[in-house]
Order: structure tokens, then C-alpha cells, then sequence
């Protein structure tokens, strides 16, 4: 058996997203996550190549997941370089300037006192492990997929995601996990469905998972964005610490 | 075309009135008027007769109608409603949004889209628990965001979930496979606990304790009554277009019945412990879709009537004490910031209102909820003394819940008024502070407080109608036949 490097790296991405912190690292990897999953797609060939691109045989399917990826990804990288934007201070009285004031100055006490430390890499770590174990073992137990290869893809990037959540420090980091889910809907469903014994792939439920995927990270940039505007960090902790 | 007009007209209203938002007369008047078209529109489609557009299949059979109607007038409720009560900038859009998506899901035929526009509506919903007012002078609080990150996180792995059930039952035949897990009892598993998530069944339910604590309570009104609701007939839909997985699982409908029981009996007596007057109402709901998941869950005639109607009276019941709520927590001249004890006695429409409202939630006769909880209570006592003294026992809980929470804030003496000193030599009358004004209850709410109250009486004393087309769907409903 051939191995198969499209799902090696879909795996790969998706594992960088559930262990590192930095959105500058978790961004591109939750792209590259989307063009590897494009790519797979192509290569199993749920539907019919329709379009050239660069002499590779691809259909249209895989170029609007593709570009569904990047709008989603530019979206999370344009919220994560504005953090500074601030909502609405032209309305704010003295108490409320004085609270965003202070809620800076606790920011940043946070990142001078926060240095890199092994110990926060732990949990993801293992969660990971859990995962990838559990995403071997479903594939054999509960068959879902046409191939154990699409069972391992949805199974692995479903797991990662909630696991990406369960672990998430900061907002941006529980949209990736939250997008790491869809994607894995998104792939059982292209997979699953457009079999001879399922009832066929359907152009409306695929537009609407792309469009799905677009207002959900344009949620997360919505909250984010409140939540830097009020808390001038986008640290869980601190959300509920107050 | 009408199928169209349904879904977009509302949507091109709310792009509108979006532009239009801080003109809120204006914007009100043509979300109402929407609203109204939006009503016509739905009683001239004819029922039960499905039409494709672009490969799916939009249809409209009686329950979804009655519901649909149901859904605008609460829309049109809430945005009178709008006109006195605190609401944030961008509420009216977002309410009519909102109703287009649920317009969408009521027509749509396809699992697939419908799990879709859930999940959207759940995205919608966000933007409604953030909004602030217009012109604010404060800011976002850190508890209503957190409220809105947890909703939106539920509410994406619920429309997960329920998503990969759907993708299941495309390719679920019954009886195959023997010797694994059955897929139907899978499936029927993911579906239970996306629809727990969405119905806020005890343990799913943080989202909703959270939502009425830090939400402005028009837009808790609107999810709850909106968008359970819709989940719930989504539910009811999946059972009737996949038969087979109740059908194969007769032990885990057992499970979903007890996880409805579980629900309604902690639900009620956390109601008796809650701290706040929103703590409480949102544990009183709580109970409420713990019952009517339970009608839902017994799979009978009975059950399945008691369900329906139980939540169409809990669309009026949680529209009137959140139309009342926002109403008591209005300023009324007294000093801010104190904990009132005399509301029956300062506002007494929107006090009967949320006692009533809380009344019709427990099923007490002569409101809307008694007949629901009726066939609800048949439908356990079918199953057994056990199920039906538990439901009981819930809702005993609940009443002694809304009964402390009553005694503590409604039914309290009267705020004693500071009388009078006598002039001192030299003061004079204008020497003194002006005298404080107690705001009256406003008036166009009260009215709708009123009518919301009166409707609930209506729909108890004269139930027939709603029972005669409740029954006339059910027949409708081919899973209750074929169990």
C-alpha cells in the first residue's frame, strides 16, 4: 500500500494547529490544512474533474474549497495583525476609558510575565496522542467512508477540533478548532455521499458549508475584535476571570 | 416564487433596515410591515404541495404553518415590544434575519441544509447576545461575550453532529451489519445530543442560564422561542423522514425519555435554589423543554400532541416573561441599584405578566400550558407510575421555585415613602430637591404585556382549535402510525 502524503499532511497541519499557541504558526497551518484537503480530494476523485488548472485535471468542487480556505485563513490572519482596532470609543464615558485603560496595562503585565514554558504543551500533547490513537482505532471499529483513508482524515481532523477547543487558550484558537470541525463535515460529506449507495452530492448543502465556514470565522474575528476592544487580550482567562 | 418571497423578502428587509438602524421609528414600522407580508405570504402557500427549486424540495405541511405563523408573531411581539424596551442597535435586522433563516428551515426538505441554517441561525444569534444600544456610552460586557463565544461553540458542535447523523442515515439501510454497534442507535445517538444541545436539555443547557442572565431579554426571547422551537420541529421531522431509527431502538428512546425526565426534574429544582429572578425563569424554561422533550421522547399520539402543544405554549409563555422581565427592569425613578421588593404593587401589568407567564409554564389551569401538561402527564402515565410521578414531582419543584422567586421580588410591602419634613426657618418650597417622579409602566408594552396574557388565557380556556389542528398533523405523521 502506497502511502499517501495528502493525508499524512492533512494530519500533520491539523496537529499543528491543536499544539501550538502562535497564531502566526496555528494560521498557516490551518491553510495548508485546507489546501491538503483540497488536494486529497482531488486525488480520490469524488466528482468528475471538469476544469484544467495549470495542466491538473481538478473539478470545481476542489477550487471553491480551496478559495473557501484562503477567504477563511485571510480572515483569521486580518483579525489576528488588527488586534488594536477599537469599537466604538467616540461613545465610551470617563468610566469606560478608565476600564479600557486598565485592562491594557493588565495585557500587558500578562505578556511580560508569560514566557514560553514546556508545561502548557503538555495537555495538547497528550490530547493529540489521545486523538491520533482514537483516529487509527474508529477507522477499523466504525467504518463510516469509502476507504479507511477518508474514515482516518474526518475522524483526525473531528477529534483535533474539539480537542483544539477543549484546550484553547485565547478566541482565535477556538475558531481554528471550530473550523477543524466543519472541515472534517465537510470532507464526510463530500466523501460519503457522492457513493453509488448514498443519494448523491447536492450543489446547495456544499455552497452552504463553504459559506458556513466564511461566516463562522467572521464570527470569531466579530468576537474577537469585542473581546480586544474590551479586554485588550484575547486570553480565555481573563474573559472569565471577571 | 412564494417559497422565495418567504425566505428573502425578510432578508432584503433586514439589509434595509441594517442601513436604516439608527432611525429606530422607522426601522420598526417596516420590520412590522415585513412581518405582516411575511404572514400573508405564509396562509397563501398552498400546504402539502412541494415544489423544487434548483434540486431541493421546498414544501409547507399544517404543523409548520401554524408554527411559521406563531414564529411571526412573535417577531411582530418582539419588535413592538422593541419600541419601549432596551434592545441593542442592530436588533431588528437580526430579528428579521432571523426569521428568514427559520422560514428557510420550516420549507426546506433537505437534513442536510436544514442542519446548515441551524447552525447559522446560531451564528446570527451571537451577533444579536453582543449588540449593544445605539450610542452606547459603555462597554460589551466580558459576560455577555462569554455567553455569545459559548453559544456559538455549542451550537457549531451541535450542527457537527447532527450533520454526521445526517450524512449516516443517507447511507443507513436498516438491518445491515449485524454484529456491530447498530447505526441506527449511532445515529440516534449523535441526533440526541445535538438536539439536547439546541433544546438546552440538563446536562446541555449552560448556554441557556447564561443567555438569560447576560442577553438583553428580547433577544433571549427570540432564541429561545425562534430557534428551540425550530430545532424541536426539525427533530420531529427527522423522526418522520428516517421511521427505521425508531423503529431498531426502542432502548435508546428509553434513554432519551429518561434524559427528558432527568432534564425536567433537576431543571425544576434548580429553580428552587437559583440566586436571581433570571436565574430562576431560565430554570423554569428549563423544566419546560425537559417536559416537552419528554412528549417528544414517549413516541405516542399523546405524547407527541402534549409536545407540539406544549411548545407553542412555551413561544407565548417565554415571549410574555421576557416582554415583562425587560419591562421590571426598567428604571421606574427609584434609586438604581437596589434589589425591589414590591413589583406587583409599582407595575402591576408586567408583575401578572411574568407571574402569569411562569404559571403557564408549569401548566397551571386556567393558562395555555394546562391542557399540554395534561396530555403530557397521560402520556407518562402510559409508561408507568414512575415516569408520571417524576414529572410531577418537577413540576411541584417549579412551582416552589416560581412561588419563593414570586414572595421574594413581586408580592413584597410597599417601599415606605420618606413623608414630608417641615419647612425650616428661612427654606422655602424651592429651596428643596424636586420631587422624585415614579415613571408609569408604558403603555404600548403593558398593552402587549396584556394581550400576551390575554392569549394565554384564550389558548386555556378554549383550546379546541389548536388541539383539533394539532391532531389533524399528527395524522400527518407517519413514524407515530408505524409505532
Amino acid at each position: 500500500m502506497g502511502i499517501n502524503w495528502f493525508l499524512i499532511a492533512i494530519g500533520l497541519t491539523a496537529a499543528v494547529v491543536l499544539l501550538f499557541r502562535d497564531w502566526r504558526i496555528t494560521i498557516p497551518a490551518l491553510l495548508l490544512n485546507y489546501v491538503t484537503i483540497a488536494l486529497f480530494l482531488a486525488e480520490q476523485r469524488f466528482v468528475a474533474p471538469d476544469i484544467s488548472l495549470f495542466g491538473l485535471e481538478i473539478s470545481t468542487l476542489v477550487l471553491v474549497k480551496l478559495c473557501t480556505g484562503v477567504a477563511v485563513t485571510l480572515i483569521l490572519a486580518i483579525t489576528a495583525l488588527t488586534f488594536s482596532r477599537e469599537y466604538g470609543l467616540e461613545n465610551l464615558d470617563e468610566f469606560g476609558l478608565a476600564e479600557l485603560r486598565r485592562a491594557a496595562r493588565a495585557a500587558q503585565r500578562q505578556r511580560a510575565t508569560a514566557p514560553f514554558q514546556l508545561s502548557d504543551y503538555v495537555v495538547p500533547f497528550w490530547a493529540g496522542v489521545l486523538a491520533l490513537m482514537a483516529s487509527l482505532a474508529l477507522p477499523r471499529i466504525y467504518p463510516i467512508g469509502p476507504s479507511v483513508a477518508i474514515d482516518f482524515a474526518w475522524y483526525w481532523l473531528a477529534l483535533t477540533g474539539v480537542l483544539t477547543i477543549a484546550t484553547a487558550g485565547d478566541v482565535l484558537k477556538i475558531g481554528l478548532g471550530l473550523l477543524l470541525c466543519a472541515s472534517a463535515i465537510d470532507l464526510l460529506y463530500t466523501a460519503v455521499v457522492s457513493t453509488p449507495e448514498a443519494s448523491g452530492l447536492n450543489v446547495f448543502p456544499l455552497a452552504l458549508l463553504s459559506l458556513f465556514n466564511i461566516l463562522l470565522a467572521l464570527a470569531v474575528a466579530y468576537l474577537a475584535g469585542l473581546l480586544y476592544g474590551r479586554l485588550k487580550t484575547l486570553e480565555l482567562n481573563e474573559l472569565y476571570r471577571r | 416564487m412564494l417559497y422565495l418571497l418567504l425566505i428573502f423578502f425578510p432578508v432584503t428587509m433586514a439589509l434595509s433596515t441594517f442601513v436604516l438602524r439608527r432611525r429606530t421609528s422607522l426601522v420598526i414600522f417596516a420590520a412590522l410591515g415585513t412581518v405582516l407580508a411575511q404572514m400573508l405570504l405564509a396562509t397563501q402557500i398552498p400546504l402539502d404541495d412541494p415544489t423544487r427549486f434548483l434540486g431541493v424540495t421546498l414544501t409547507l405541511n399544517a404543523l409548520n404553518r401554524v408554527f411559521m405563523l406563531l414564529f411571526l408573531a412573535t417577531g411582530g411581539f418582539a419588535l413592538v415590544a422593541a419600541w419601549h424596551l432596551p434592545h441593542g442597535e442592530n436588533f431588528v435586522p437580526i430579528a428579521l434575519f432571523t426569521i428568514a433563516q427559520v422560514c428557510a428551515v420550516l420549507l426546506l426538505q433537505n437534513p442536510f441544509i436544514t442542519t446548515l441554517l441551524l447552525a447559522a441561525t446560531g451564528l446570527t444569534a451571537v451577533l444579536a447576545i453582543v449588540d449593544l444600544p445605539a450610542g452606547a456610552s459603555t462597554l460589551v460586557g466580558t459576560r455577555a461575550i462569554a455567553a455569545a463565544l459559548k453559544y456559538l461553540v455549542l451550537m457549531v458542535v451541535a450542527c457537527v453532529l447532527m450533520y454526521i447523523a445526517f450524512v449516516l442515515t443517507d447511507i443507513y439501510r436498516p438491518g445491515e451489519l449485524p454484529g456491530r454497534i447498530s447505526p441506527s442507535r449511532f445515529i440516534l445517538a449523535l441526533l440526541g445530543v445535538s438536539f439536547a444541545l439546541r433544546l438546552a436539555l440538563i446536562p446541555f443547557h449552560t448556554w441557556l442560564t447564561d443567555l438569560v442572565d447576560d442577553a438583553e431579554p428580547l433577544v433571549a426571547a427570540l432564541i429561545i422561542t425562534l430557534l428551540n422551537t425550530t430545532s424541536l420541529l426539525v427533530l420531529i421531522f427527522t423522526f418522520q423522514s428516517f421511521p427505521s431509527l425508531l423503529l431498531e431502538s426502542e432502548g435508546a428512546i428509553g434513554v432519551m425519555r429518561v434524559g427528558a425526565l432527568f432534564s425536567t426534574v433537576i431543571g425544576a429544582g434548580l429553580a428552587l435554589g437559583a440566586a436571581t429572578l433570571r436565574r430562576t425563569l431560565a430554570y423554569l424554561i428549563l423544566y419546560n423543554c425537559g417536559m416537552v422533550f419528554y412528549g417528544l421522547a414517549s413516541v405516542t399520539t399523546l405524547g407527541l400532541a402534549g409536545a407540539i402543544f406544549g411548545a407553542l405554549n412555551q413561544i407565548i409563555a417565554v415571549t410574555l416573561i421576557f416582554v415583562s422581565l425587560a419591562l421590571l427592569e426598567r428604571p421606574d425613578g427609584r434609586t438604581p441599584g437596589v434589589l425591589r421588593r414590591d413589583l406587583l404593587r409599582r407595575w402591576p401589568v408586567a408583575s401578572a405578566g411574568l407571574l402569569a407567564g411562569g404559571l403557564a409554564l408549569l401548566g397551571l389551569p386556567p393558562l395555555n400550558g394546562a391542557i399540554s401538561h395534561l396530555l403530557l402527564y397521560q402520556a407518562a402515565a402510559e409508561r408507568g407510575w414512575a415516569e408520571l410521578g417524576l414529572l410531577v414531582l418537577g413540576t411541584g419543584l417549579a412551582g416552589l421555585g416560581l412561588a419563593r422567586a414570586v414572595g421574594e421580588r413581586l408580592l413584597g410591602p410597599a417601599e415606605e415613602t420618606v413623608a414630608a419634613e417641615p419647612l425650616l426657618i428661612g427654606e422655602t418650597e424651592l429651596d428643596r430637591p424636586t420631587q422624585r417622579r415614579l415613571e408609569p409602566e408604558p403603555r404600548s408594552t403593558a398593552a402587549l404585556t396584556g394581550i400576551l396574557l390575554l392569549l394565554c388565557l384564550a389558548i386555556g380556556l378554549y383550546p379546541q382549535p389548536l388541539l383539533g389542528t394539532i391532531a389533524e398533523a399528527l395524522r400527518g405523521l407517519a413514524f407515530i402510525r408505524a409505532l
